[in-house]
């Protein structure tokens, strides 16, 4: 099949950038959608021009390095799948296809394609952690977690990080994100203990590191490449009004 | 004290804020209606029941004095908040405006209208009925003088502004379940069903009275 890339071609965080069109030829449908830019990118280094940054590493769908926009949708138009996981028979011959980079402020752009979600680093290493006991890994059942807790809780550790959820909201809101890590450890009686604080620190990291605040329009969702729901963001408010009415009760005595 | 302050000032905490306010303006609503609806009635049973509301004299200024602090907080943190997602946000991509619905993307613009609306609201209705009657009834103010639906204009004001509310409430009043964790519940299912009264039959309620007095009945 024959394409008609236009990607966004921006040198750093400082320069400006813009689309560049570039055409590809005889290129099979069944490969994946890097597999076609690792092709553009071998004829551009062959041509001595620069080839296009973008970010990978699994390449399987389970990293989260992965993502772009491919005509306007993070991970492009198949749902529930990254980047990595596309594969070019997800468009038709002589289609136009454009790339651009995430676009948040939270996530500035490094080069072409790629941009840096430090931001979400942050917010993880604020309150995504728990503590356990070093050593031995414990009998399997010595904690018995219900099978309900225990599947919600496995649906919320799918989220990969890849900041897919923030390019689609219209305000770049983290809370898809923040609210899957939050959900994911106060489900789970290892989390409880780092419980009661958690999520205001991750909050009030996801707030000064920028990101815009939930309006609750569910785009975010619908875009996820791991079908990470809404409930996770109300799970996160119901912690946090249970939070802030802890540090009130504690604050009055 | 100082981490309740915080927490409340997050942008989940004012959220929180604009959940509660939110819906207990359009709980108030509900009463406000209900006291509407007596212009149907005829002209004595609406001017009785002002008089009645006013008897509760103290009462009903506390009353007042809390709606403005809602609406006041209310729009003071979709305003800050509204600036802070407009900063954390340019485009979501040159090619496309993403997927989010009409309801949600214009709610500052609809609660702005609103807003708009309450404060002339206040200034004409709620001023005549309580310092400035000149000898005219309460109904006649609404039903023929120019601050009420004897003016086309007012009238069609009112028609937008009370639709575009409703407008604001289908986004707004599904935001705040989310907002207040009724989702994923087994109240969610509740709270989905008696939405609708809030965003679309109460207004249309309101909407009838200027359609009946303000158009309908000079025509028949
Ligand atoms: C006074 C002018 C008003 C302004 C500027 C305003 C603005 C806003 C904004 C920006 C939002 C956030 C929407 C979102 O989450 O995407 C919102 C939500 C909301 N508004 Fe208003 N609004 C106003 C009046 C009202 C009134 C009069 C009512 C009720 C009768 C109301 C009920 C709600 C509710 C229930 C929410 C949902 C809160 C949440 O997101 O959790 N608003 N408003
Ligand atoms: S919630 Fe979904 S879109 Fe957001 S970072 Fe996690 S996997 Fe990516
Ligand atoms: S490269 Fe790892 S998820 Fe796509």
């Amino acid at each position: 099949m024959n394409i008609n890339l236009k990607v966004w071609r921006q040198k750093s965080g400082e320069n400006k950038g813009l689309l560049k069109t570039y055409r590809l030829e005889n290129i099979d449908p069944n490969i994946s959608f890097l597999e076609m830019l690792d092709i553009l990118n071998i004829k551009l280094v062959k041509e001595k021009n620069d080839p296009v940054a973008f970010d990978h590493d699994c390449r399987e769908g389970i990293c989260g390095s992965c993502g772009f926009m491919i005509n306007g949708r993070p991970h492009g138009p198949q749902k529930a799948t990254t980047v990595c996981q596309l594969h070019m028979r997800a468009f038709n011959n002589e289609d136009d296809i454009i790339l651009e980079p995430f676009r948040a402020k939270s996530f500035p752009v490094i080069k072409d394609l790629s941009v840096n979600r430090k931001a979400f680093d942050k917010i993880i290493s604020s309150g995504g952690y728990v503590s356990t006991n070093t050593g031995e890994a414990p009998e399997a059942n010595s904690t018995i977690i219900e099978k309900e807790n225990a599947d919600e809780a496995f649906l919320s550790s799918a989220c990969i990080g890849c900041g897919a959820c923030v390019a689609a909201c219209k305000n770049s809101s983290a809370m898809l994100f923040t609210s899957a890590k939050v959900s994911h450890l106060s489900l789970l009686p290892q989390g409880k203990e780092e419980g009661k604080d958690r999520v205001t620190k991750m909050v009030a990291t996801m707030d000064s590191e920028g990101f815009g605040a939930c309006t609750n329009t569910g785009a975010c969702s619908a875009e996820c490449p791991k079908e990470i729901g809404q409930i996770n963001i109300a799970r996160l408010n119901q912690e946090y009004i249970l939070s802030s009415l802890f540090s009130f009760l504690k604050s009055r005595k | 004290m100082q981490n309740l302050i915080t927490i409340l000032t997050s942008s989940v905490g004012r959220k929180i804020l604009m959940a509660i306010t939110g819906l207990s303006l359009a709980l108030f609503m509900a009463f406000h209606l209900f006291g509407n609806l007596f212009l149907f009635v005829g002209e004595a049973a609406f001017n009785s029941y002002v008089e009645k509301l006013h008897k509760l004299g103290f009462l009903i200024r506390i009353a007042e004095f809390f709606l403005v602090l809602f609406v006041m907080s209310h729009a003071y943190s979709g305003i800050l908040l509204w600036i802070k997602n407009r900063k954390a946000k340019k485009v979501i991509s040159s090619y496309s405006k993403g997927n989010t619905s009409g309801a949600a993307k214009y709610a500052a613009f609809t609660g702005s209208v609103v807003f708009i609306f309450l404060a002339t609201h206040w200034s004409t209705f709620w001023y005549k009925f309580n310092f400035d009657l000149q000898g005219m009834s309460y109904y006649y103010v609404v039903t023929e003088s120019s601050v009420g639906f004897g003016s086309p204009i007012v009238s069609i004001f009112y028609i937008v502004a009370i639709a575009l509310l409703g407008y604001h409430l289908k986004h707004g009043i599904a935001s705040a379940g989310q907002t207040l964790g009724v989702v994923g519940t087994k109240y969610e299912s509740i709270y989905n069903n008696i939405s609708a009264i809030f965003w679309f039959w109460i207004p249309l309620g309101f909407i009838s009275i200027p359609i009946w007095f303000g158009f309908i009945v000079r025509v028949i």
